[in-house]
């Protein structure tokens, strides 16, 4: 199996392993991370580095009683850990999905165009405008041309395209803002296109099929 | 209480979280907390929480070691990078108040299918000497990561508090890593990294 080629940068790398992104970021971060060697291997590095840098420090003392504290509380009974099943629309049967999106909530999808639908997905503390869904393209088919406000992230799961700046397959990690103008993704091959998307902003339609798309799609 | 004799001065926190895994030994629990707690405290709080929430963070990183020392695999990670990951995820959920921590990658240090392409990123041997690694790395880079680690700063909040470009910030975070993971790769011959 081949390793995917287009990566996230540091600095997004970095701010995944410290929690500091946005849900739907994180979970193109945790998708792509699940099926890159090379990202698992940058965020492994940054637990040993930290780890590294934890040894190096200082302690604050602990208050008087946390031992007694800790040797107590491991007494205690273990809250039972809540698994909550999360059941797997229909029209995703037959799917490979990644672990990452096998957790979450993955809404009905709504056909945008003819070959072409999307399903969002729901997540927890998703800012204002932004929106994660899986888009799902019938090969051969073109997306509409549209600009983007605020960035854009896809990761592909199950086959190609191809774009101004490169070829796209499984596990790779594309991100757009606004400096790419009139972005027309292409597919290729014969496999119909599923990827992870997610906006920070709205997207831009530039062509009139995309603004009788946009009510259907809800971009 | 078992005896003291065991000698807690040549125990390394691997031995004392097996020593957990296999008897629930409680006076490997004391040690590892005497010596981890205090550091787990100073550390959050330097990443902003007060001192009472990074005691109970210290308090909570602990506990889940206890509860998952069976979990634990040396030949992965060194006790001190498994705890740091710990933490790492406890105080991401505690600051979203979220009540499942599913979202992050918690088990990036727990068994995982060997795969030919992946990268092997040092064994624990290696690890050991990776402070010694990051005292060689040149000041600049030093810096990064101290306000990367210590201070839970964006790269791009980086770039203003140093007054650098933040292509220049992400350079040198990328050259810190690149001389890490070489240097860790020439301490294990035939380990990639
Ligand atoms: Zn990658």
């Amino acid at each position: 199996m081949s390793t995917p080629n287009h990566h996230p940068g540091e600095d997004l790398l970095w701010d995944y392993h410290r929690g500091a992104l946005a849900p739907g970021m994180a979970l193109a971060m945790q998708t792509h991370a699940e099926t890159c060697p090379h990202c698992r291997g940058d965020l492994r590095l940054f637990d040993i580095m930290g780890g590294a840098m934890l040894e190096e420090l200082d302690g604050v003392a602990m208050s008087n009683n946390a031992l007694d504290l800790a040797l107590a509380r491991i007494e205690r009974p273990e809250a039972d850990e809540v698994v909550e099943t999360v059941r797997r629309p229909a029209f995703l049967e037959g799917f490979d999905l990644p672990e990452s999106l096998k957790a979450v909530k993955i809404k009905n999808r709504h056909w945008a165009a003819p070959g072409v639908w999307m399903a969002p997905i729901e997540l927890e503390g998703a800012p204002k405008g932004s929106k994660t869904y899986l888009m799902s393209v019938k090969s051969g088919l073109q997306m509409p041309e549209h600009t983007h406000r605020g960035r854009e992230i896809t990761v592909m799961l199950h086959g190609r395209y191809r774009d101004h700046k490169g070829r796209y397959g499984p596990g790779d990690f594309a991100m757009c803002d606004e400096s790419d103008q009139n972005h027309t993704p292409s597919m290729e091959g014969d496999d119909d296109c599923l990827c992870l998307v997610v906006q920070e902003g709205p997207i831009v339609p530039q062509s009139l099929i995309a603004w009788i798309l946009q009510p259907f799609a809800g971009i | 209480m078992k005896d003291d004799s065991l000698g807690p001065v040549i125990t390394t926190p691997e031995a004392l979280i097996a020593r957990i895994a296999q008897s629930r030994d409680r006076q490997a629990y004391a040690q590892l907390f005497t010596r981890f707690a205090p550091k787990l405290k100073a550390f959050v709080m330097g990443q902003g929480m007060n001192a009472q929430e990074a005691e109970d963070l210290a308090q909570d990183v602990l506990l889940k070691v206890w509860r998952k020392a069976e979990m634990f695999d040396a030949s992965k990670a060194t006790a001190v990078t498994w705890i740091y990951s710990i933490a790492r995820n406890l105080r991401i959920d505690a600051a979203r108040k979220a009540k499942r921590t599913r979202e992050l990658p918690e088990d990036l240090w727990q068994s995982e299918p060997p795969r030919p392409a992946d990268q092997q990123l040092a064994d624990s041997q290696s690890v050991h000497t990776i402070n010694g690694l990051m005292e060689t790395l040149p000041e600049e880079q030093k810096t990064i990561l101290r306000l990367s680690f210590y201070e839970d700063l964006s790269h791009g909040d980086i770039a203003a508090a140093l007054a650098l470009p933040l292509g220049t910030v992400k350079s040198r975070l990328r050259l810190a890593m690149t001389r890490l993971k070489t240097a860790m790769a020439a301490l294990v011959p035939g380990d990639r990294v």
